[in-house]
């Protein structure tokens, strides 16, 4: 492949090996992308550098972004002079892409003290294993139990996945009557319609918007939450998932491969990002100058899983809060250290954040998540 | 009927003009390969910067006729491509109930032509003279299984009906998809198209897009407009506002007899630019000085 204009010795050469170039820095290229090209190449628009740039542009991106990029690519294989060449062959980084060997640094979870939290966790008691632990606070779980309950979690997140999914099929009896399958079904007794069939409005699925808490405090719960927001991903019409500490990522992407320790890692590599101080209102402030215009469109649901133990600004959190709650169609933020005994939101972010929720609940064990679906249901 | 024969993009920019829709180069860029490869654009970009309304100025520039499909939450196959007339069908049955025409006949009847109404996708492939400009208007709202569908028809421009068969186009439609954006549009869609991004226009253009809708405005009075309206969109409001935005403010300052902007005809008029209650209060705070 040749990376540089001057090297290929036809325009045709030239124009393939450039969307080679351009596939390996990231941009979707297909063979029908490079033919559409050359194409485009035979309709006049040589002549014109400008002409010829835009409609390349126009054929090989597919958003905002890669269209920034493109702009880079171009005059990097088109203008480089052949001098500079061997100096900057390797340098082009492109943005998104996860370098794989760079950090394969293990996520420690859930690795503090755990002496007296065992103690408390033996107090809970159930019928059996399985259920002792559904009851048993994320933080409290020792070792041994850990494997345990994660097998017992993915198994009753998919449950949960599962039935949300059968109840928005159902319920379609009532409605408008449907002419087209009635006069179908009316052709067996000669055009006589005698069953009528109805007709209801989909259920509508909602979009689901995430923001998960993965500070130091949240240490313990981010692991399982993460869990329950990859099986919940699956039944909404779309999810979008972003985790914050200092600042806000998002990791849709991630989760769209349902590949959790592809997003462990990918967030581990913003090390202090995982595991810090919080800035809940900034990052909230984030989401809603980068995303929250094309996101909260059409009142998605927004999920927020936090402890609400902030160190920035409460005024911020409470404003940015509500500019969330006036676009969204429900906002919930689940608290793990609500299943504590005696626990009051006194800190003084939750304290702010409170009159823009409208379901504040725990999140300190498995029973708590799935109680969730409660709420997700009645979508 | 004439052809229009485009050699250029340039030619489409002053074709365009000609419409009052003020292109820049690669815009038309954009437009001339859609007309000469014919492939769908996907247009996106924020409200209001004129997404549709390139739909309408090309529909003229070719001379061709506009079909819209408006996008919408729960848009299904009966609305976007076609229906039977179950009524007329219905009635159809009865007329011929005591006729001598045998059952093959009489179904072959209720299901012809007559009976069939054209939604939007379908009127768009069966046209007979020359082809259309098809507008997917907000596909971003539609759900995914119908962006599933529009597949088929926006690579093969055919669409399929069990009682008649598949109808192929004689002349393929332009086509124009639009989306805000408000989600992602899957990668499939997007390969089958031409991308384009339109932003906010800077000042000149903006200037001249007013112009050219408003004729009869006054340069001072223009001036001052689109200058607070390129101020607005720099600040974090809930609702940038859009070009159309822009527009509308300036007619309606001159519906009032208003030759320039005081601080009074600024508050009082800014319910048509500015259209969230905490906007307008932030702006109205800021006061107008704040914005020159």
């Amino acid at each position: 492949m040749k990376i540089q204009a001057y090297a290929a010795s036809t325009i045709t050469e030239s124009i393939v090996s450039f969307s080679q170039f351009a596939r390996m820095h990231g941009l979707n290229i297909g063979i029908q992308e490079t033919e559409t090209a050359l194409l485009a190449a035979e309709k006049n628009l040589l002549a014109d550098r400008n002409n010829f740039k835009n409609s390349l542009k126009i054929i090989f991106c597919t958003n905002p972004e890669e269209r920034q990029i493109y702009e880079k690519l171009f005059s990097l294989y088109w203008d480089t002079n052949p001098m500079d060449l061997r100096e900057e062959k390797n340098k082009m980084n492109v943005q998104g892409m996860v370098n794989k060997k760079a950090n394969r640094s293990l996520v420690m979870l859930g690795s503090g003290k755990t002496d007296e939290a065992s103690a408390e966790a033996k107090n809970i008691s159930g019928a059996n294993e399985t259920e002792r632990l559904q009851k048993t606070d994320f933080s409290k779980i020792n070792g041994i139990d850990a494997g345990l309950l994660e097998e017992i979690a993915e198994k009753l997140f998919k449950e949960m996945a599962i039935r949300l999914r059968r109840r928005m099929k159902e319920s379609r009896k009532e409605g408008q009557i449907n002419l087209r399958r009635t006069i179908r079904r009316g052709i067996g007794s000669g055009g006589e319609m005698i069953d009528l069939y109805h007709r209801s409005k989909k259920p509508k699925k909602h979009r689901l918007i995430v923001l998960l808490d993965v500070s130091g405090s949240m240490d313990k719960y981010s692991f399982y939450l993460l869990r329950f927001v990859c099986a919940l991903r699956e039944n909404f019409r779309q999810a979008e998932a972003f985790v914050f500490s200092t600042s806000l990522i998002r990791i849709t992407k991630a989760l769209q491969h349902n590949y959790l320790a592809a997003v462990l890692t990918a967030i581990s590599q913003k090390a202090d990002n995982w595991s810090g101080g919080t800035k809940i209102g900034e990052c909230l402030k984030q989401f809603n100058d980068l995303y929250g215009k094309r996101m909260l469109n059409g009142l998605p649901f927004v999920l927020i899983l936090s402890d609400g133990l902030d160190t920035g600004s409460p005024e911020i959190l409470g404003q940015e809060l509500l500019k969330i709650k006036r676009r969204s169609k429900k906002t919930i933020w689940l608290n793990p250290l609500k299943g504590m005994k005696g626990y009051e939101p006194t800190a003084r972010g939750m304290k702010e954040a409170l009159p823009s929720i409208d379901d504040f609940r725990t999140a300190h064990n498995l029973e708590s998540l799935l109680a969730l679906e409660n709420i997700l249901k009645d979508v | 009927m004439q052809v229009l024969i485009i050699k250029d993009p340039s030619e489409i920019v002053q074709a365009l003009n000609k419409f009052n829709y003020v292109a820049d180069e690669e815009f038309a860029t954009a437009l001339f390969l859609l007309i000469n490869l014919q492939k769908p654009l996907l247009l996106e970009g924020p409200p209001g910067v004129g997404k549709t309304e390139i739909a309408l100025a090309l529909s003229q520039l070719l001379n061709t006729k506009l079909i819209r499909l408006q996008c919408y939450e729960g848009l299904d196959i009966n609305s976007a491509v076609y229906e039977w007339n179950y009524q007329k069908q219905l009635l159809g049955i009865k007329l011929y109930e005591n006729s001598s025409l045998s059952i093959p006949e009489k179904e072959k009847h209720i299901f012809g032509g007559d009976y069939l109404l054209q939604r939007p996708l379908l009127q768009s492939i069966s046209s007979e003279e020359k082809s259309p400009v098809l507008l997917i208007d907000e596909l971003d709202r539609s759900d995914e299984e119908f962006e599933a569908f529009l597949l088929e028809l926006l690579s093969a421009f055919q669409i399929s009906i069990p009682e008649v068969g598949t109808v192929k186009a004689k002349h393929k439609p332009y086509v124009i998809l639009t989306s805000n954006r408000t989600r992602e549009l899957s990668d499939a869609l997007k390969r089958r198209c031409l991308y384009y991004w339109i932003d906010y226009p800077d000042l000149d253009k903006e200037m001249t897009i007013v112009k050219k809708r408003l004729p009869g405005i006054e340069q001072n009075l223009l001036t001052q407009v689109v200058k607070f309206a390129q101020e607005f969109r720099k600040r974090k409001l809930s609702k940038t506002p859009g070009v159309s935005e822009t527009i509308d403010w300036a007619e309606s300052l001159m519906a009032l007899g208003y030759r320039q902007i005081d601080s009074r005809a600024f508050e009082r008029t800014l319910g048509t630019v500015l259209k969230s209650s905490e906007d307008i209060q932030q702006v109205k705070q800021e006061g107008m000085e704040a914005f020159t």
